[in-house]
């Protein structure tokens, strides 16, 4: 079976795709140096060459669903790996709009099925994310989309990263085929139950310290979002992040816009001093907190107060919070960044070695041999019991004209 | 004939699991397995019980922040939160609750149960316990309404973001931040209305003085003018100079039309006030409406001005220190990642003309980097200064290494702004000095000869 995962993971790059010349357009990394025309459309040609090629990129992305497998760390940097890449001939026809799973400011996630899918291929559900590019366009997210889609490219494969199995766009929307995460948020849950116990929270926490120790020292990614919101729970009980809209490559080199959540914001975001991945370890101290007791150590009707209090940094703890959470969590929260636990020496080690989570075994965390504290109960692999009900979308919609393409169209060619 | 799906499901979850365990007993595998899924399935369903019951929160919507109270001005007095004052009575309080002083401490009594007690259910293989019986469902117990928070916003949480910004200096475009001119007296009522505003009252002289020099005057010609409306996207933070002002909030989160479209009057501002200072963060729905009751004059600052004149000093600086910190022989072998996490470290301080920074002796705790003005070097016994230090020139950097004394003095000739950094926290970021030193060339371990490496000693 070994064998099989691999070549499905590492399915030859130019399988199914475009003539050779276009495959470049495949690995945004190597762009640059492209020419300047614009991809003829792709998504709009109509050949029986281009059909088979779609029937075969369904069947490769069913099968994908088949085998779901986490890589190791070593493989997922692989830039030649076969998921999260650009598809050239997917479109939205190839895929059934089940339902709404959520909507953010711009997008909306669907529940799809494969359409007109071959035998045995039928059955397989993702999530779709779609983005209306007139939207992106309008709200100046432009670059955070364009952050997200080669952020989660590059990170496919990761255990508990939500996988981008493809990536494709037509005339006016981009999309994001996701795996199907059927938990819910863990929001949903930690509402639910108010608060966590300790060892929810402790399993819970170690799956984000992996993925932090992940996007920091394997790809350089600040993540920038953190909060329950983008913490799904797949069918096994494991934890997927979510919407890598803020996700940046940082590497050495400090950014400055401003964004994340109001509660989750680290105080060198507000003063806008410059800030890389210690942000993570900040929202991450935050987090642990509102598992623990069920909401943000720092909160205000008014969100300039919030802001007022992260930047003085005094976390105060219910008495009945365990010495080594208090100390995980002040460690965590600390202002001034070179004493912040997770950026300090060791970086994410530090945090694995911290006494709270002394019970966790790190390996068998990786590869998922560790059952988690909820595993969704679900009718299918279709069913959505586990999230909200959605308003239909609005007919009325911004077009996304020929000028507008003929001007932006540049900024998403490597989608 | 098919068989049921929900057993399907059950079925090829539980193919994964044996597959990935190989289980030796696979029976007692199996019958954990099963009773693990029922554990769950009946602990899902009590939480969703419990779901519907709190229907009416709308997890699906979220409203915040755009619907949040509008607060600020000091002569405003609209927002007393009420939270605030719970929250001081609660100071001397030994339950500490994080913000609200109906947080019973019994609330968190499951805080400290021992991993593979009273869990969600499945948790034993987690905790390394063999254990595997069904049990109360988590949390269940401690959730009665009364020690639930009434005040934290429980939807779910929009994210937010200001438009992105790239220093000018990283793209080779020349930008200075506007300015206007203001007399002495404006320039000292601005600064004491902006101070109580913790986004100023961090910033630096320069900083400071840029930030001032940016701000806007608007003349209001009369009464009636609306200077912000509830709803409304907001791109600028306000300083009253001159009139007075009210604030009205609508229940509905939105200004509207119609006589009572204003909605309910929360306050008023009077000079040295001011409003709008979430507008300097990012571009939220304005939280109240506010409408000028005499002519009256405001100074005006934009929120991607505010920050970029924060940014381009700060990105200036840390690139100045990262240069800085190339030069330091003793720390030549500083990957630029490590480089940049000691620049941002370094702590800047300021020392009048005459004053001794570090002096001859003394145990070293401090490496120092000279960032502005002049100072000169002194030993005990050398009437004449033996070494002068400028712009660029760094000292004591062998207390990142040792305690040992100081070998000389080192006193400011100017003002001088010093950035610094203690062994401690080098330790801390990045560990001893010496094993950085020793990673790349383990010959270098000679330059621990003081002689070679402390301009001190030259
Ligand atoms: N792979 C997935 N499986 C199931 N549900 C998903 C998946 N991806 C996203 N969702 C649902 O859709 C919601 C919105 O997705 P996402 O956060 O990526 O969109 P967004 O527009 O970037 O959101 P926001 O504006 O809040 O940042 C998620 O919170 C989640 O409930």
């Amino acid at each position: 079976m070994a064998a099989v995962v691999h070549k499905l993971l590492h399915h030859d790059h130019h399988a199914n795709r475009e003539p050779p010349s276009q495959s470049s357009q495949t690995e945004p990394s190597n762009q640059s140096g492209q020419s300047n025309q614009p991809p003829p459309s792709p998504h709009e040609r109509q050949d029986s060459a281009m059909d088979r090629a779609r029937d075969e990129e369904k069947h490769a992305v069913a099968q994908w669903d088949e085998q779901r497998q986490p890589l190791e760390p070593g493989q997922i940097e692989q830039d030649r790996k076969w998921v999260g890449h650009s598809s050239r001939v997917l479109r939205q026809e190839d895929f059934e709009l089940i339902k709404t799973l959520g909507t953010g400011t711009f997008a909306r996630v669907w529940l799809v099925r494969l359409a007109n899918a071959r035998e045995g291929d039928q059955h397989k559900v993702f999530a779709l994310k779609i983005l209306r590019k007139v939207d992106v366009i309008r709200l100046k997210q432009v670059e955070h989309v364009r952050n997200e889609r080669n952020v989660l490219g590059s990170v496919a494969g990761h255990p508990f990263i939500t996988t981008m199995v493809a990536s494709f766009q037509d005339h006016d929307s981009l999309y994001m085929l996701l795996d199907y995460c059927p938990g819910g948020e863990v929001f949903s849950y930690l509402r639910r139950a108010r608060r966590f116990n300790e060892a929810t929270s402790q399993f819970y926490a170690a799956e984000i310290v992996l993925i932090l120790e992940f996007l920091h020292e394997k790809m350089g990614v600040a993540y920038r979002d953190l909060k329950p919101e983008n913490i799904l729970i797949d069918a096994e009980g494991h934890l997927k992040l979510v919407d890598f809209g803020f996700a940046k490559k940082v590497e050495n080199r400090e950014t400055y816009t401003l964004c994340g959540t109001p509660e989750y914001l680290a105080p060198e975001v507000i003063r806008n001093t410059g800030h890389g991945t210690a942000v993570d370890w900040w929202a991450f101290g935050i987090l642990v907190y509102e598992f623990l007791v069920g909401q943000p150590p720092f909160w205000d009707q008014n969100p300039m107060k919030i802001y007022e209090q992260i930047v003085e940094g005094r976390v105060r703890f219910p008495s009945a919070m365990s010495s080594d959470a208090r100390n995980l969590i002040s460690g965590l929260c600390t202002v001034d960044t070179s004493k912040r636990l997770g950026n300090i020496k060791g970086g994410a080690s530090a945090v694995k070695s911290h006494a709270w989570f002394q019970h966790i075994d790190w390996d068998a965390l990786y590869h998922r041999r560790i059952n988690g504290p909820i595993v969704p109960h679900l009718r299918g692999p279709a069913d959505t019991r586990n999230f909200d009900e959605y308003e239909p979308e609005s007919d009325q919609r911004e077009p996304y004209s020929n000028d507008m393409a003929e001007k932006w169209d540049e900024f998403f060619r490597d989608f | 004939m098919s068989l049921p799906p929900d057993y399907s499901n059950e079925i090829t979850a539980l193919n994964r699991e044996i597959l990935k365990h190989q289980p030796s007993d696979t029976l007692q595998f199996c019958a954990n397995f099963f009773s693990r899924r029922l554990e769950s399935q009946r602990a899902e369903f009590l939480l969703s019980q419990q779901h519907s019951s709190s229907q009416g929160r709308g997890l699906a919507e979220s409203t915040f922040p755009g619907s949040n109270p509008f607060s600020t001005s000091p002569s405003g007095g609209f927002a007393t939160s009420h939270m605030q004052r719970l929250e001081e009575e609660e100071e001397n309080d030994v339950v500490a609750s994080p913000t609200a002083a109906s947080f019973s401490p019994d609330a968190m009594d499951h805080a400290q149960s021992t991993p593979g007690e009273d869990t969600f259910g499945n948790f034993e293989n987690f905790a390394d316990s063999a254990k595997s019986f069904p049990r109360q469902p988590p949390g269940l117990g401690a959730m009665d309404a009364q020690s639930f928070p009434s005040n934290y916003n429980m939807n779910r949480r929009t994210s937010v973001s200001a438009e992105s910004l790239n220093p000018a200096s990283s793209i080779n475009d020349n930008w200075t931040p506007p300015y206007h001119q203001k007399t002495n007296d404006q320039q000292a009522r601005l600064k004491a209305g902006v101070a109580g505003n913790f986004l100023f009252s961090h910033l630096d002289d320069e900083q400071s003085t840029q930030v001032l020099g940016a701000l806007q005057e608007k003349p209001i010609p009369t009464k009636g003018i609306k200077v912000i409306a509830q709803g409304d996207v907001g791109d600028y933070f306000y300083v009253v100079e001159s009139g007075a002002f009210d604030i009205y909030v609508n229940p509905s989160g939105k200004l509207e039309a119609g006589p009572d479209g204003l909605g309910n009057k929360v306050g008023t501002v009077g000079p040295g006030g001011s409003f709008g200072e979430l507008a300097l963060m990012y571009n939220a729905p304005r939280a109240a409406t506010v409408v000028s009751t005499q002519q009256s004059t405001l100074w005006a600052l934009d929120r991607v001005t505010f920050r970029r004149i924060l940014m381009e000093s700060a990105f200036d600086r840390r690139r100045m220190y990262e240069g800085f910190l190339e030069e330091v022989s003793l720390l030549s072998s500083l990957t630029p990642y490590e480089r940049s996490k000691i620049a941002d470290a370094l702590e800047t301080k300021k020392y009048p003309p005459g004053t001794t920074i570090i002096r001859e002796g003394d145990a070293g705790e401090s490496f120092y980097i000279l960032e502005a003005g002049e100072a000169e070097v002194y030993k005990r016994g050398v009437d004449k200064p033996v070494n002068r230090y400028k712009k660029g020139d760094y000292f004591g950097e062998l207390a990142l290494l040792n305690d040992a004394p100081r070998a000389a003095s080192v006193t400011s000739t100017s003002d001088v702004i010093v950035a610094t950094l203690g062994k401690d926290g080098f330790q801390r970021l990045l560990g001893p000095v010496e094993g950085i030193m020793r990673r790349n060339d383990p010959s270098k371990a000679s330059a621990l000869d003081a002689d070679a490496v402390d301009p001190l000693a030259r």
